[in-house]
């Protein structure tokens, strides 16, 4: 059972840093960013339980407002720049927050135990939900009911004037402009948005793993977190849930029977995906509704 | 720890003969960038899946040493258009974020085949021959023989790119293609065939970095692609996005920035100052040292 709720709970992470890519590429940003988010909520929150024995949801919410902060700051130089420079200048983002992880040590003393980050060795013993007597199930839905509301809101922003905001961006940003959308605010605050989700991601991510290094956040990770939209297609954010369960559950918790040669197939995926259906797997809508309805009056 | 002067110019000299690899691979990504205004993020993995089957190949029929050098820029050209079929050729050149993606599914797959070939461990690379052996002194301070080499023949390559670009009919060809590939198209130039010569092109190149890259380190591992795609790209854009002089100069100057902070800082903080100063550029000179002002994507 407790396999399962492993698995879980990594689909949950990935879905939110799926999610917090996919709400960047709604308004035409590729960005390689989101990892470097997800450390520094992980960090931020993992260093708020540990060191300062904050609430677990008061720690995640101000990891994410960090995260969020550090995002701000990025959208603004990343307005300059766009497409294939955005793509390198987040990567190099993210490697800049990698290797400050990596030199960061901060170790205090707590109960004779030294606790913190200590640099390459990594933060451990970020054990809130162990001392708190969190059974696994518990855990396992509080990351789903996160992943949930933070699908229910994404879903919800497409159904209001914002999130036709945020695509009129994405699919011409000079006749967005000229119709009167505001880039600065739009961009800026579709970066603040996805450097909250990743924060509350990396968050979970280090108190139910009770460890973090920053080989957790490499560019591999930060391409898992834009293919994830990317193959599962921009039309709803249930594209991105789909190649999360997809790779995380199918390909590579299924096939472990592979061995090795799994790994091959992640590149080869994407690459067949994005020859064959350039513009995602779930671009066409599955079911069509009004189809059905209509059908009567004919 | 007090650092001389003279350890300063060292490290710099290093970092710069050294920054001869980074440059040859960001000539590559603007090389192709140039032709196509696409990353093609597989680059460097093929110059360095290149090498691999150059080693693999000398190896395996016990050639002589020297045709490694041969045979890796050849086998990462061949690379080179594999990438270029499955990432580019199908691909609709307007959908930008699909063949970018595709040639990061690129990466990983040549990343993990090599992992896969060779359980994940490093393999030793023959040394460049006479040229590392040669170590010159000037002064107190001194040269790396098979460095000097690599930057001469970046400096070459360069000139030879430059020769084919602008005095060649298949330059003109791709100058063509990459300011108005639908104009060249009715002017009976065969688009594909263009790129695919830009992608022998560059892949050569790479194949050749790959190769001094690991000779000058004296192993080869499936780790080095990630740095060097990601130092290249920095290279290629600090120079300014299809510029070939700014990919050679920016190419150096991060060798000399990474060994001075190296030195001064440490090997674990020595890349955040290389990041840093790709943020300087892109903040200060989005277009880069030499990039033309015209509004990309």
């Amino acid at each position: 059972m407790e396999y399962y709720f492993g698995i879980l709970q990594n689909i949950g992470f990935h879905t939110l840093l799926g999610l917090s890519a996919y709400l960047l590429l709604l308004t035409g940003q590729l960005s390689m960013a989101q990892v470097g988010f997800f450390a520094i909520g992980a960090y931020a929150s993992g260093i708020l339980t540990v060191i300062y024995g904050i609430n677990i949801f008061l720690a995640l919410g101000v990891g994410a407002l960090i995260a969020s902060f550090f995002a701000f700051l990025v959208g603004f130089p990343a307005l300059r720049i766009k497409g294939l420079m955005l793509v390198i200048a987040t990567i190099a983002f993210s490697e800049i927050v990698r290797l400050y992880f990596f030199n960061l040590r901060w170790l205090v003393e707590k109960n004779g135990v030294e606790v913190g980050p200590d640099g390459a060795q990594g933060f451990r013993e970020i054990r809130y939900f162990a001392a708190n007597g969190w059974e696994p199930y518990h855990i396992v839905s509080f990351i789903w009911i996160v992943v949930i509301l933070v699908l229910f809101a994404l879903w919800w922003l497409d159904r209001v004037k914002a999130g036709s905001v945020l695509r009129a961006v994405g699919e011409d940003e000079l006749a967005a402009q000229s119709s009167g959308i505001n880039l600065t605010v739009v961009k800026v605050s579709a970066m603040t948005g996805g450097g909250f989700i990743a924060g509350i991601a990396g968050g979970l991510y280090a108190h139910s793993t009770t460890y973090v290094d920053h080989n957790s956040f490499t560019i591999l990770l930060a391409t898992f977190a834009v293919a994830y939209p990317i193959l599962g297609g921009l039309k709803n954010v249930f594209g991105t849930l789909f190649a999360v369960i997809f790779i995380q559950g199918i390909l590579i918790e299924g096939l472990r029977f592979l061995g090795d040669y799994r790994n091959l197939l992640f590149g080869l995926l994407i690459i067949l995906v994005m020859n064959f259906y350039p513009k995602g797997l779930i671009n066409i809508p599955l079911f069509n509704w009004s189809k059905l309805v209509k059908r009567r009056d004919i | 720890m007090s650092v001389g002067f003279i350890d300063i110019l060292q490290s710099l000299i290093d970092g710069i003969l050294f920054g001869s690899i980074y440059a040859l691979i960001g000539l590559g990504f603007t090389l192709i960038f140039g032709a196509m205004e696409k990353l093609n993020m597989a680059y460097a993995a093929s110059s360095i899946g290149g090498a691999y089957v150059g080693l693999g190949l000398a190896t395996l029929f016990s050639l002589p040493l020297f045709l490694v050098f041969l045979i890796g820029p050849v086998a990462a050209g061949l690379i080179s258009i594999l990438v270029y079929l499955v990432s580019f050729r199908l691909i609709p050149s307007t959908n930008h974020l699909g063949s970018l993606m595709a040639s990061i599914g690129a990466l990983f797959f040549i990343d993990e085949v090599i992992i896969h070939e060779t359980q994940g461990s490093p393999l030793t690379f023959p040394e460049l021959g006479i040229f590392a052996e040669a170590y010159f002194m000037f002064g107190d301070l001194g040269f790396r023989g098979d460095l000097i080499f690599i930057m001469i023949f970046g400096l070459i390559s360069m000139g030879v790119i430059i020769y084919l670009l602008y005095y060649t009919r298949l330059g003109l060809a791709t100058r063509a293609v990459s300011q108005q590939n639908v104009a060249a198209r009715l002017c009976g130039i065969p688009i594909h065939t263009i790129n695919i010569s830009t992608f022998v092109l560059a892949g050569i190149l790479g194949g050749f970095a790959g190769c001094m890259a690991a000779a000058s380190v004296g192993v080869i591992s499936p780790l080095l692609t990630i740095p060097i795609t990601i130092k290249g790209l920095i290279a290629a854009v600090i120079g300014g996005l299809g510029s070939i002089r700014g990919a050679i100069i920016a190419g150096l100057m991060i060798g000399g920035v990474e060994n001075f902070f190296l030195l001064v800082r440490g090997v674990n903080e020595r890349d955040i100052y290389v990041f840093l100063l790709l943020f300087v550029f892109l903040v200060l000179r989005p277009n880069g040292l030499f990039g033309n002002e015209i509004n990309r994507d």
